[in-house]
């Protein structure tokens, strides 16, 4: 699915908080006028990441607006006035002359965060606190229906691997390795084909397997490190980045582009016609399904992200942000809920966690509160990959309660109770 | 707006379909179950299955809806399960009970599927096995291949009918490939792993090699590998972590593998298993897999296998200490698929020896010389048969007795299977009075059963002797006339035993004073019986053993004088079948392969003359060959001879028919001179008999047609329904059949001994008033109109009435100076009520003569024989 292109929306919304950490602080008025990619947003900790605005016009509000999981946070929302005045950054034009604060300050001042989904301030991740010797690119893209890191390879190879080298540069290290799923031979032809001319980056073609995208499962496979329960992967001496980052990075430095824009996968049975769609940062989603022939009859769900670790759209008028690799719309066929029968102990669950967890003792656990229990168990080693539930006969919640457990324990720890 | 929650996709997989995969896993070992023990074991499968489902819908989901009633499938495959493990041969109630602990007890009690500790079919299977051993033992072998005495494979070794399922056993248990095809197809579906299966045949297997068994034997016999595959694997109560299924699997085989071989436990698989399923949390806690960027030490995995190990050898060592402690072991068996005799005799280390027709096994001393001999032997009981198993040591002094198999009531015979009684055997040898109060004690309750064990294993005993000692068949006796007395129930008895060309010709009995009545058919038959044998051992005439067995004992005693040799008796016993009924037909049956089978013994001048098939549902083309064969075989031996190969089963009824015809336990069907007959000494005509029954009185008509008792019908009772039923079904016909008192109906005595006082009433004579008891009317005319009068309160009643198809019609008064209020108006009301009763009826109160008159009226209109 070649990457398409969405005309820029009439209004643009754009949240205050794309990303983990802090929100940001608005730095225009209403009634302002901002340029495309012109800062609006401005980080105020170190583990927060400024916003952009995306199209060209007036700052017609700053307040509260829905966002697509039905949560209100702040938003700049920007009346489009078509002409996409470019705000640009510096565009550098030789890597080799760039320091390390360089890349870094400019991967902020762009704003950019974890595009695979986490929204984690790419900045952040470049300021490892430990000597980090490669920098692996995850093209594993593991998840169904998701394709656009896919597309982005074989479309933008050469960013990306400009990107890679950027990244390598602002940590240190000198390996850069490309960890794609063998299921892509065509992305693996492409990057390959890039790579060629640099002798300290390589292709890791990886086996076809969930979650073999998640961090510490992509480590072992392309390096055979086990990054240690409750670390890094720097304690290992490596960072993880996603594809679409990278390609940002690059955009960053070498065309003085800030995070405003990204492609969107739009899928699932229930669309008409499935897209890699470009789109601007604050196009309310619905733009993207009419984009892509609107429904076919009424979608069971929607969600944003993939299908074993993407969360239920309930409003779709709420905006694209920068971390949102997907949207599907699934049919009552394609999806499948909880059913929560009682646990049969098939022992599908325990086979199947690739962090060797017991999910059906943390899910027992976490939803009955027993929150000590489950941390005994390793509850906070999960990578909520989803993956139990999925093989789970009795179709238990077991991710929604590992999921609720953590933020009980949390809850917990704060108030002191659990030490 | 509900939330839902990822992951959004998921495995088609559900409970549902995993259920119904364990099901399809299970038809080859269903099909072989079925093919090998036919009907019965479907029958057994059917039962439990229902009965699961029904108990779960029933006490889970209240509405009957089918999806309801089939809920996730988890109760179906229990019931299967239940099913599968049981003996082909079971009580119909067994099955229903099983199920429904299984489901009720062990599945919904703790919370229903999932949260239940224990396998809920091998719970119910545990507290079946100790709560009705006799019941979960019963075993016949598959098809009719096994030829042996007993239906025992129990050389302890690998053989190819093991793998392929011709051998006995439980129902799912029989076939070593339906089993191994079920696992394919779980392991293919990925509904269980190789960890448990393996790690359980595995331990087993290597334990035999260690302990120098056959270890192909010790994996294929048995319950092992099915539990292997189908009852180990449960996930419900098996670890659900990687390393714990294996110890899982391990302890299950090596716990198996201690009781089969320490224990005497009936099963070995059940309580193994049950065992670990116990130990099931403990080992899953300290088994929990190697978490992602987590180093476990190997400390932690010691730790966990050191405390698994050591409570798996804690149990193993329990079940063997609290085994032990126990004084005298109960009946050993497994699965009734083999005897551990090696447990019995207390060393694996035997031989299997057939001689003389006789299988025994033989234990060597150090030297090589015999140092102890077993064999099984059998005795009819109070119920059926008791099957022993017998031990000798070296000196042919009892070691042991053993029940293997009985069908006595709990509470009562089943005292006499207890090791309380049967450890008075022990040290006792031929020379011994085999008796009740002599050198054994009876039981209080089980006199009959105790009589019966103790006189199986004199018989056994004398029969080993045969077998063992060929060379002392002296075969006959010193010709003479020998004196004996021995005490009988009433006193002494005196008799003499005369000798002559080496058989015994007579035995006359000079003196007894045992209860006159009772004790006369005793005499009356059990010297013509000894006679006839020329054995002093023979069927006791029951209701009379006391007097019978003295009479034995006296005869023997007489005899010992006779042989000159005090200890042998050693009249060849299985010659010739001891005749012990005069001339005429004899009908019995037996269970055959299909079900019952039917024969007439015709016996002429004390020999069998004829056998003929009443009824059989055997294999047509199989059966027909013992049929052929046997038949005049048995003929021409007057005695059992050899089965016909192939056709064993049917072969087997067939002898055990024409034994049971000519051993006098079933009335002759046609006899000449002396057969119980009713005399009846009334006329043709309906009788009214009445007699006390359990619930009240019995009241029935005799129709008494050309002297003969052609039809009984019941006229009132008030017997429990269900059971009384089952008297009048079968004692009615039977006796009309005899024309004389028949054996009671079994479950129905005391209402089939009011059937029987009450039609021997009837055709006495004795009943008062026949006349006013008949309530049909005997209508012996034409069709037509007859005319009839009575003598009524005012005058003469003239009827007419009309008869068509043998039946009254109407009745018209032709004639009647009743009072019209009270007369006439009772005659209104009797035409249609005798019309309707097709007999007398109830006087109208009031107008009792007019009543009166028209009965008469009636009955004269149809004895006049002339139509109008
Ligand atoms: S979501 Fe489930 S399978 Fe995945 S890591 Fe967590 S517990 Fe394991
Ligand atoms: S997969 Fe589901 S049913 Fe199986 S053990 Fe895990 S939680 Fe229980």
């Amino acid at each position: 699915m070649p990457i398409m292109v969405l005309p820029a929306p009439d209004i643009a919304v754009i949240p205050l908080q794309q990303h983990i950490g802090a929100p940001c602080e608005p730095i225009v008025a209403v009634g302002d006028r901002v340029k495309m990619g012109q800062m609006i947003g401005q980080a105020s900790q170190f583990i927060c990441a400024s916003v952009h605005a995306s199209v060209s016009g007036q700052v017609i509000a700053i307040e509260p607006r829905s966002l697509a999981n039905g949560n209100k946070v702040p938003c700049v929302v920007i009346k489009n006035d078509g002409r996409d005045e470019m705000a640009l950054g510096t565009k550098h034009t030789d890597l080799k002359k760039l320091s390390a604060s360089d890349i870094r300050q400019a991967v902020k001042d762009a704003g950019i965060v974890g595009m695979g989904g986490a929204g984690f301030p790419t900045h952040v991740k470049l300021t490892p606190p430990k000597p980090v010797d490669t920098i692996l690119i995850n093209g594993a893209e593991c998840e169904p229906y998701l394709t656009c890191d896919h597309r982005l390879m074989v479309e933008r190879a050469p960013e990306m691997v400009q990107g890679l080298l950027a990244i390598m540069k602002a940590v240190g290290a000198e390996k850069g390795i490309i960890g794609i799923e063998a299921n892509k031979p065509d992305a693996i032809a492409e990057v390959q084909k890039v790579i060629a001319e640099y002798s300290n980056l390589s292709v890791a073609s990886l086996q076809v397997r969930y979650p073999q995208g998640a961090e510490k499962q992509l480590i072992k496979a392309i390096l055979g490190r086990e990054v240690p329960s409750g670390g890094l992967p720097a304690d290992v001496g490596c960072v993880v980045s996603n594809v679409h980052t990278a390609i940002a990075v690059y955009e960053a430095l070498m065309k003085g582009k800030s995070s405003y824009e990204r492609v969107v996968t739009v899928s699932g049975g229930a669309v008409v016609d499935p897209r890699n769609v470009l789109v601007r940062v604050g196009t309310p989603i619905e733009d993207l399904f009419e984009f892509c022939g609107g429904f076919l009859g009424q979608p069971e769900v929607v969600i944003c992200g993939g299908p074993m670790t993407g969360w239920e759209i309930k409003d779709l008028s709420g905006p694209v942000v920068k971390n949102m690799s997907g949207v599907l719309a699934l049919t009552r066929e394609e999806a499948a809920f909880d059913e929560n029968h009682p646990c049969i102990r098939c022992g599908r669950c325990v086979d199947s966690c690739p962090m060797g967890l017991t999910p059906n003792l943390l899910g027992e656990y976490s939803d009955k509160g027993m929150y000590s229990e489950a941390e005994q168990l390793h509850l906070k080693d999960c990578i909520e990959c989803g993956l139990c539930s999925y093989v789970c006969p009795a179709k238990r919640a077991l991710v929604t309660w590992i999921k609720k457990g953590k933020a009980g324990l949390a809850a917990e720890k704060a108030k002191g109770k659990v030490s | 707006m509900q939330n839902k929650t990822g992951p959004f996709l998921r495995n088609p997989l559900t409970i549902d379909r995993i259920m119904a995969d364990v099901r399809i896993a299970l038809t080859p070992a269903i099909v072989a179950g079925v093919i090998f023990f036919g009907w019965p074991a479907l029958k057994v499968l059917l039962l439990s299955t229902l009965s699961a489902i029904l108990t779960e819908a029933l006490l889970l989901r209240a509405p009957l809806t089918p999806k309801g009633i089939f809920g996730d499938g988890s109760a179906a495959v229990t019931g299967l399960l239940v099913g599968l493990i049981l003996p082909p041969t079971t009580a119909w109630w067994v099955p229903v009970l099983g199920s429904v602990l299984a489901i009720a007890l062990f599945k919904l009690a703790f919370g229903g599927l999932g949260h239940n500790i224990f396998n809920p079919a091998l719970g119910a299977r545990a507290v079946l096995l100790l709560a009705f051993t006799s019941q979960m033992v019963r075993f016949r072998a598959p098809f009719e291949a096994v030829t042996a005495a007993t239906p025992l494979l129990s050389t302890r070794s690998f053989s190819w009918p093991l793998v392929w399922g011709n051998v006995g056993g439980s129902i799912g248990e029989t076939s070593v490939i339906a089993v191994l095809l079920g696992a394919a197809y779980l392991l293919y579906r990925g509904h269980i792993n190789w960890r448990n299966p393996v790690g359980y045949v595995g331990s087993a297997f290597v334990l035999a090699l260690l302990w120098g068994q056959d270890p192909w034997y010790a994996i294929t016999a048995g319950g092992l590998l099915f539990a292997a595959v189908f009852m180990s694997t449960d996930m419900v109560t098996s670890p659900v972590t990687p390393l714990g299924q294996l110890i899982f699997g391990i302890g299950c085989g090596v716990l198996t593998m201690v009781i089969r071989r320490f224990t005497s436990l009936p099963e070995g698989v059940t309580f193994a298993i049950l065992t670990m399923n116990a130990l099931s949390p403990a080992i899953e806690a300290l088994t929990i897999p190697r978490i992602f960027g987590l180093r476990i030490s190997q400390e932690t995995l010691k730790r966990g296998i050191a405390v698994t190990t050591a409570a798996v050898v804690v149990c193993a060592a329990l079940f063997v200490v609290l085994d032990r402690s126990k004084p005298d072991a109960v009946p050993v068996f497994s699965l009734g698929e083999y005897l551990p005799i090696g447990e019995l005799l207390g060393t694996d280390d035997y031989e299997v020896v057939d001689e003389n027709g006789v299988r025994y096994f033989l234990v060597r001393d150090a030297e090589g010389n015999p140092a102890q001999t077993a064999f099984v032997a059998e005795q009819g009981g109070f119920n059926g048969p008791i099957r022993l198993l017998i031990s000798l040591d070296a000196e042919h002094r009892i070691n042991s007795v053993s029940v293997l198999d009985h069908s006595e009531d709990p509470g009562l015979g089943e005292l006499a299977t207890r090791p309380e009684f049967l450890a008075q055997f022990a040290g006792l040898d031929k020379g011994s009075e085999f008796a009740l109060g002599k050198d054994i004690q009876g039981v209080t309750g089980a006199t009959i059963s105790s009589r019966a064990l103790v006189s199986g294993v004199q018989r056994a005993l004398e029969q080993f002797d045969r077998t063992f000692f060929p060379q002392e068949e002296a075969g006959a006796y010193a010709d003479g006339t020998y004196h004996a007395q021995v005490d009988s129930f009433g006193g002494p008895l005196e008799l003499e035993v005369v000798v002559s060309g080496g058989k015994i010709a007579a035995v006359n009995v000079l003196k007894h004073s045992d209860t006159p009545g009772i004790s006369d058919p005793a005499y009356a038959n059990v010297p013509q019986r000894i006679v006839t044998a020329n054995s002093p051992q023979v069927e006791a005439v029951s209701g009379a053993t006391v007097s019978s067995t003295s009479i034995m004992k006296a005869v023997q005693k007489a005899l010992d004088q006779a042989s000159g040799d005090t200890s042998a008796v050693t009249v060849e016993e299985r010659t010739g079948y001891a005749i012990a009924v005069g001339d005429g037909v004899y009908r019995a049956s037996a269970e055959g392969f299909g079900g019952e089978l039917v024969l007439d013994v015709t016996v002429e001048g004390g020999k069998i003359s004829a056998i003929e098939v009443v009824s059989n549902s055997e294999t047509p083309f199989i059966a027909s060959q013992a049929f052929d064969k046997l038949i005049p075989a048995i003929i021409e031996a007057q005695g059992p001879v050899d089965v016909v190969s192939g056709a064993s089963y049917t072969s087997k009824a067939i002898l055990e028919a024409v034994e049971k015809a000519v051993s006098g336990a079933e009335p002759a069907l046609v006899e000449p001179e002396e057969q119980q007959v009713y005399e009846i000494a009334v006329e043709d005509g309906v009788h009214r008999g009445k007699a006390e029954g359990f619930g009240g009185e019995l009241v029935l008509d005799v129709t008494v047609e050309g002297g003969r008792i052609s039809a009984i019908e019941v006229v009132s009772n008030s017997e429990t329904p269900f059971i009384a039923n089952q008297a009048f079904n079968k004692l009615i016909p039977a006796i009309i059949e005899a024309q004389g008192p028949v054996d009671v109906v079994s479950g129905a005595t005391f209402t089939s001994r009011a059937v029987l006082a009450a039609v021997e009433q009837a055709v006495s004579g004795e009943a008062a008033g026949t006349e006013e008891s008949e309530d049909v009317f005997v209508i012996d005319v034409p069709d037509g109109v007859y005319r009839g009068s009575g003598q009524g309160r005012n005058g003469v009643v003239t009827l007419d009435v009309t008869v068509e198809g043998g039946r009254i019609t109407a009745i018209a008064v032709v004639e009647s100076q009743e009072t019209p209020d009270i007369g006439g108006k009772a005659l209104e009301q009797l035409i249609p009520a005798v019309v309707e009763a097709q007999g007398p009826v109830d006087a109208v109160s009031g107008a009792t003569l007019t009543s009166k008159a028209f009965d008469e009226a009636v009955r004269d209109a149809l004895t006049t024989k002339e139509g109008q």
